[in-house]
């Protein structure tokens, strides 16, 4: 059976559903007149605001729920939910202003609001994509398995150095010392590393192979060999701390924001009453 | 040379294993390389390291070849060494010892910095995951947050409350807009500014971010009382002069307050309601609701609005609704508001004549300098506002070419546009002197008459007739006087110059000239429809007589207020089309028409004295 995505989770119920709640505050925006035109104190206005700040609120839920193991509904069904009502909030919170924006606290909501959904798209992309790369590019092995194999590599290639030329003996000692996976926050969303240790070794032990013949040619196509593997282990290792960096970073943004966004909500609604 | 090597290793435990060795060699060669005699088999040594040379003399020096040596704490590229020496060559701690044989030095070696376990090193160079770097979820949601409630929530809510409490200096919105008529508010220094949901109307555009001018209570609707400290005088929607008035305001608008209608933060003109629902909500069927009203069931301006009434101002008290108004009431006059549909009744008694076909004759009318085109504005000149007109006067508009000359020999006298009294005295006057002056030959110029009968003859008196005058003589004189005055006057009441233009009746029993003729007062209506708004600038890219039809009017009684249809031609209704201009209520009607400056004082006549009336007319 095919893998479902939690998009297509009980047959799109939460698609079906957003749509429904869009469509309907479509219409009754076009249905409803109002004198002074649409806005967030006109009937409709409250109406649409209140579901609105309710749908934020059981959103900002999910993150707790999501925390909680023994949640009461299927995390996929949440997050299916989550990623369709949220989306729907655009149209339900556009026809609440009734497009009226300015450079108050009222909109600032507004733009948290889209800058929360427009970054959860980004992880409903990250979600759909990165797994399959991740999987395509770790296969059988871990982060874990993939260390170990460095680690054979290292000791291996440092003994095979030991009799070549100063240069490249430096040259591995400093792959083995210096190959740094991931770090800081730029480091690991970085596809390409600069001057890596380890292919700079690549290279010099590639280079050293003009300069030798017999058993230490054996020996240092034996050395390319192994380090090559390791280039290759090491990048595949580093889109892994990529993919998953990558998988994260959104988050950093579409929580503090939405953090944020439930304050401006909050003064929003205690601004509209308290100056009513 | 001979050396003896003492290599010592050791346990987990740090337990020491000793293993001596003696090598022969020219050189000690130290190295990675198979050809040292020193061989350090690791990867931080350079394949010919260093190497230890004996001297004739017996002593010995290192020199440094492919990788760091140091001596003694320095590093060095050539270096004499002496027993009790420790030399660093890389993670080998090498030191020189005592010679104990025929060696020509001894040394002991130890690896003092073994390389890490490999899996180990992978992994502390193995930074994954975002968690373990400086970002963090929480750290920054809470500054987010906390930020945000700090700027658009805690600071203009303490700013409110402090200027509740008095602490911020808090004015009344009518001294705010006087103080900052020419100095709006910052709005961008304002605590509450991120509050203000759109811009204000432009007549409280002063009023800056100064939320505390209107809303002057938290979490209450904006009081009236706000609106009232400068809006004083405004009225509701109809006069409350009646008891049946104050109950039907009671029912209709008692919990209405001014804020349900008028919303501010709507724009520059988005303070006043423009759509007709406002009225149409009770208006479409005020019958059914107020069957006592009179005032007539409106829907829709293009298809559902009655026929305009208009106020016609006319003669007799009338059943004048309001006793009460002591100027129409004591002026004789009332006025009624009379459909245009009403043919018998619309119709315009003013008292004067005035054929309009005659005055905009394209042919011209005739004047002292001949034919003159005659347009609109050279009678109905339009008023400081651009509303409605000036009143039209005799003195500016009529007499330059209606001269109230009376006698052909007298250009230059004229009777006064005033009262009867005063026209029949100036004509009495005028032949009196002229007999005189006659009798006398006085030489009065174009004032001389002729025929004034003798013998008071000025040709016999200088001829030096001495025989005195007697009493009989300007007796004779008078009565002439008189007789051509009477003539002149009655020409005047009953041919020409005031009948020319006034109603005059006359009364036959009566002797005396002055009590015989009386002039029908003015009564000229000068705001026909004030229940409506027409700035006539508005409608200044139109003719005059795309709305005024005047051209075959023959008789003062004809009205040329324009139809509803005629404004229909140009306006919609409630819902705006393309190709018209707006119809709503609000478009032509006010709301609040119960405002003592609603609406304009009826006009009235004074006396039988039209500039005095017409002064009543445009009494501010």
């Amino acid at each position: 059976m095919r893998h479902r995505t939690f998009l297509e989770f009980a047959r799109y119920r939460y698609l079906k559903l957003a749509v429904f709640l869009a469509i309907a505050c479509a219409l009754a925006y076009g249905w409803w007149r109002y004198p002074l035109g649409h806005y967030g104190g006109t009937p409709l206005g409250y109406t649409l605001g209140t579901i609105g700040a309710v749908l934020i609120l059981w959103l900002m839920w999910f993150g707790i729920q999501k925390r909680r193991y023994r949640a009461t509904m299927n995390l996929r069904g949440w997050l299916s939910a989550h990623v369709y009502l949220g989306t729907s909030l655009i149209v339900v919170a556009t026809m609440h202003s009734g497009f009226q924006v300015g450079w108050n606290v009222h909109t600032l909501a507004y733009v948290l609001m889209l800058i929360v959904i427009t970054s959860g798209f980004f992880g409903v992309f990250a979600y759909l994509r990165f797994p399959r790369l991740m999987t395509e590019n770790l296969a059988e092995d871990t982060l874990e398995s993939v260390s170990l194999k460095i680690a054979d590599i290292d000791r291996e290639a440092r003994r095979l150095a030991l009799g070549m030329p100063d240069e490249v003996n430096s040259a591995v000692l400093n792959s083995v010392q210096g190959t740094k996976i991931g770090g800081g926050v730029l480091a690991q969303l970085r596809e390409r590393v600069a001057n890596c240790p380890t292919s700079q070794a690549v290279k010099v032990v590639q280079a050293f192979a003009a300069a030798v013949k017999g058993e230490d040619a054996q020996r240092q196509q034996s050395l390319y060999a192994l380090m090559l593997r390791k280039e290759r282990l090491v990048g595949r290792a580093r889109a892994d701390v990529r993919y998953k960096a990558i998988m994260d970073i959104w988050l950093y943004f579409h929580v503090p924001c939405s953090l944020a966004l439930v304050a401006a909500l909050t003064a929003h609604i205690i601004a509209v009453f308290f100056y009513h | 040379m001979k050396t003896t090597l003492t290599t010592i290793t050791r346990n987990k435990k740090g337990d020491a294993t000793l293993t001596v060795q003696s090598v022969t060699s020219e050189t000690l060669r130290i190295g990675r390389g198979a050809d040292c005699k020193l061989h350090l088999s690791d990867p931080r040594i350079s394949l010919l390291h260093a190497e230890i040379v004996t001297n004739v003399d017996h002593t010995s020096h290192i020199e440094a070849h492919g990788g760091t040596v140091s001596v003694g704490g320095e590093i060095t590229l050539n270096a004499k060494i002496s027993v009790g020496q420790r030399i660093l060559l890389g993670p080998f701690e090498v030191i020189v010892l005592p010679i104990t044989d025929d060696a020509d030095i001894a040394l002991s070696v130890e690896l003092i910095d073994p390389l890490s376990d490999d899996l180990e090193s992978v992994k502390s160079r193995i930074n994954a995951g975002l968690a373990s770097t400086w970002l963090s979820k929480r750290v920054f949601s809470w500054i987010a947050a906390i930020s945000v409630l700090t700027v658009f929530l805690a600071w203009p809510v303490w700013h409110a409350l402090e200027r509740e409490k008095g602490l911020v200096l808090k004015t009344s919105n009518a001294t705010l807009l006087k103080t900052t008529a020419t100095k709006p508010l910052k709005p961008l220094l304002s605590a509450d500014a991120s509050w203000d949901v759109g811009p204000l109307a432009s007549a409280h555009a002063s009023f800056g971010s100064d939320c505390g001018a209107c809303h002057q209570h938290p979490f209450k609707q904006v009081q009236n009382q706000a609106c009232e400290d400068c809006h004083k005088k405004i009225g509701w929607h109809f006069a409350l002069d009646t008891p049946q008035a104050k109950t039907v305001h009671n029912a209709v608008f008692n919990d209405t307050n001014c804020s349900d209608c008028h919303r501010d933060h709507k724009g520059a003109n988005g303070l006043v309601r423009g759509d007709s629902k406002l009225c149409t909500d009770c208006h479409d069927n005020l019958k059914a609701k107020h069957p006592q009203t009179g005032v007539s069931d409106v829907a829709d301006f293009s298809k559902d609005h009655p026929p305009f009434k208009v106020s016609m101002l006319l003669r007799g008290t009338g059943s004048t609704k309001k006793p009460s108004d002591s100027n129409t009431a004591a002026s004789n006059v009332h006025i009624e508001r009379i459909a245009q549909t009403d043919k018998t009744r619309y119709v315009e008694s003013s008292g004067l004549k005035f054929p309009h076909n005659v005055h905009v004759d394209p042919k011209g009318v005739r004047s002292p300098a001949g034919r003159v085109q005659m347009e609109c504005k050279n009678c109905h000149e339009a008023d400081e506002t651009g509303t409605r007109f000036k009143p039209t006067t005799m003195g500016a508009h009529c007499q330059s070419c209606h001269s109230l000359e009376f006698e052909p020999n007298a250009s230059s006298r004229q009777v006064p546009h005033g009262k009867i009294a005063d026209v029949i005295a100036t004509v009495r006057e005028h032949y009196a002197l002229a007999a005189l002056g006659s009798n006398l030959g006085s030489n009065l110029g174009p004032n001389a008459v002729t025929n004034v009968p003798a013998p008071f003859n000025a040709v016999e008196y200088q001829r030096g007739a001495k025989e005195e005058v007697t009493p009989a003589a300007p007796q004779r004189t008078l009565a002439w006087a008189t007789s051509k005055a009477s003539q002149i006057n009655r020409e005047i009441f009953e041919v020409r110059l005031c009948f020319t233009c006034h109603e005059i009746s006359k009364t036959k029993s009566t002797a005396d000239d002055v009590a015989r003729w009386q002039i029908t007062p003015i009564v000229i209506t000068q705001h026909w429809l004030p229940k409506a708004r027409f700035p006539h600038t508005a409608h200044a890219t139109e003719k005059c007589s795309s709305c005024h039809d005047v051209a075959k009017s023959k008789l003062s009684n004809d009205i040329a207020i324009p139809t509803i249809e005629n404004c229909r031609e140009c306006h919609s209704g409630n819902v705006a089309t393309k190709d018209k201009a707006p119809g709503t209520c609000e478009t032509c009607h006010g709301f609040h028409t119960g405002s003592p400056k609603s609406g304009v004082p009826p006009i009235l006549p004074g006396a039988n004295h039209p500039t005095r009336m017409l002064k009543v007319g445009t009494a501010k």
